[in-house]
């Protein structure tokens, strides 16, 4: 029998490292954090004036904070995460919710996204919104258990990445402006928002949050100018936020005023 | 995990085999176990080789559908996307970012609403026009360009064989 190429040994050693790497991340992080006073981020910056000195703003505007495992999905499972939570204290805004999320299903096969997977995802994302709310409502300590059993949690997430790129090849005249390297809308989503574990940015938040009708404040956190406050902004533009996140280079985690 | 993906593949199942697309037949092995299938794929009217029946295996994650299956074409083949040992590599089995053989950047990639039908399509259509570029079996490749008639004819040979027709 032929030699297996060298090059896809290669490719199946590479492939294995990165399985390890994600299975180390996965034994130290859980899904989603405990709520944690803003303050625990100074002892991991406690020789970084640029970060101790931001930090100390930011503290006085939000009081702690919920780690997200940094998978490359942690936009959008700390996303669903915060704004369900928020919804367990909102019945008048699930109920919209409710009817938002119903129809973004056929939103999106009507954009030609297939039904039968598709409606995997749906059902499953419908079965944990139906329990925000009304009768049958779950606890706060049952939404974490949720978000932290990686069956559930992941789909939550694809089903948001499908919301995601459904919108972004809807309104695609607008987003395509972002787009680089000459990638078609199609093919981004493809490559870039639809799989699990790519990373998010603005279009990705902008999309999402146009989409469900659910603002989202991202807080940046870098090693930028050192007299500011870490900027602020919203997702979509001019929108009342409901779900705040801090993001540092390549990661978001929780906010809480 | 595996929760999600045996309730995913029990219904792509009973879908296959209420609707099965033309050209295909799949189905696990053994209904204990959800994660190993084999499956029949016909080859493509018109092409070297039609008619041929061809036995293939499907493994997968446990986490499917966010990971993709593994297939193996399990009888003697000879084709560009097809490693000497049957495993078949087109760019729908493997996610973006796990890329072995370099792809086009607008090949259709693994997506979790992708599923065992559209694999066999593809698998189908791959059978129809090889992709020379990502070459798994150079000399498959190579004899694709260079030498199309001695292709076919191990085409038809591997069709015969697939159904034990004597050479």
């Amino acid at each position: 029998m032929e030699m297996v190429p060298e090059s896809e040994i290669q490719d199946e050693v590479i492939l294995k490292q990165q399985r390890e790497i994600e299975k180390e991340v996965a034994e130290i992080h859980p899904l989603i954090g405990n709520i944690q006073p803003l303050t625990c981020l100074l002892k991991e910056y406690m020789d970084d004036p640029i970060y101790t000195n931001k930090l100390t703003k930011l503290a006085d505007v939000y009081r702690s904070l919920r780690r997200v495992r940094p998978d490359g999905n942690c936009f959008f499972r700390g996303f669903g995460f915060s704004y369900f939570e928020k919804l367990l204290d909102n019945e008048e805004e699930w109920k919209k919710f409710q009817a938002i999320v119903m129809g973004t299903k056929d939103q999106l096969i009507s954009q030609g996204f297939p039904k039968f997977t598709l409606e995997d995802f749906f059902d499953s994302f419908m079965e944990v919104v139906n329990r925000l709310g009304g009768e049958g409502k779950m606890d706060a300590e049952e939404l974490s258990r949720i978000f932290n059993d990686a069956g559930t949690s992941d789909y939550l997430v694809v089903y948001l990445r499908l919301v995601t790129s459904g919108q972004l090849q809807k309104e695609e005249d607008f987003y395509q402006n972002f787009l680089e390297g000459g990638k078609s809308m199609r093919e981004f989503c493809q490559q870039e928002v639809e799989p699990m574990y790519r990373e998010s940015d603005h279009m990705h938040a902008i999309a999402l949050g146009s989409a469900l009708k659910v603002g989202i404040r991202v807080v940046y956190l870098d090693r930028g100018e050192i007299t500011t406050s870490p900027p602020e902004h919203d997702f979509p533009e001019d929108c009342t936020p409901s779900v705040y996140l801090l993001y540092r280079p390549g990661h978001y985690d929780i906010l809480y005023k | 995990m595996a929760g999600s993906a045996l309730r995913r593949l029990m219904a792509e199942y009973k879908q296959l085999t209420l609707n099965p697309p033309e050209g295909i037949v799949a189905g696990p092995i053994n209904e204990e176990n959800f994660f190993d299938w084999e499956c029949l794929i016909v080859g493509p009217d018109g092409t070297c080789f039609e008619g041929g029946v061809f036995p293939a295996k499907l493994t997968f994650p446990t986490d499917y559908p966010l990971s993709p299956p593994k297939m193996q074409f399990t009888c003697e083949m000879f084709h560009p996307n097809i490693y000497s040992d049957g495993r078949v590599c087109i760019s729908i089995l493997h996610a973006p970012g796990d890329d072995p053989l370099g792809y086009e950047s607008s090949a259709e990639r693994w997506s979790p609403v992708q599923s065992v039908e559209k694999i066999l399509l593809s698998v189908i259509s791959m059978l129809a026009e090889p992709n020379d570029e990502s070459g798994a079996n150079i000399d498959a490749a190579k004899m694709w360009r260079e030498n199309r008639a001695e292709f076919d004819r191990i085409a038809t040979r591997i069709v015969r064989k697939s159904l034990n027709i004597p050479l």
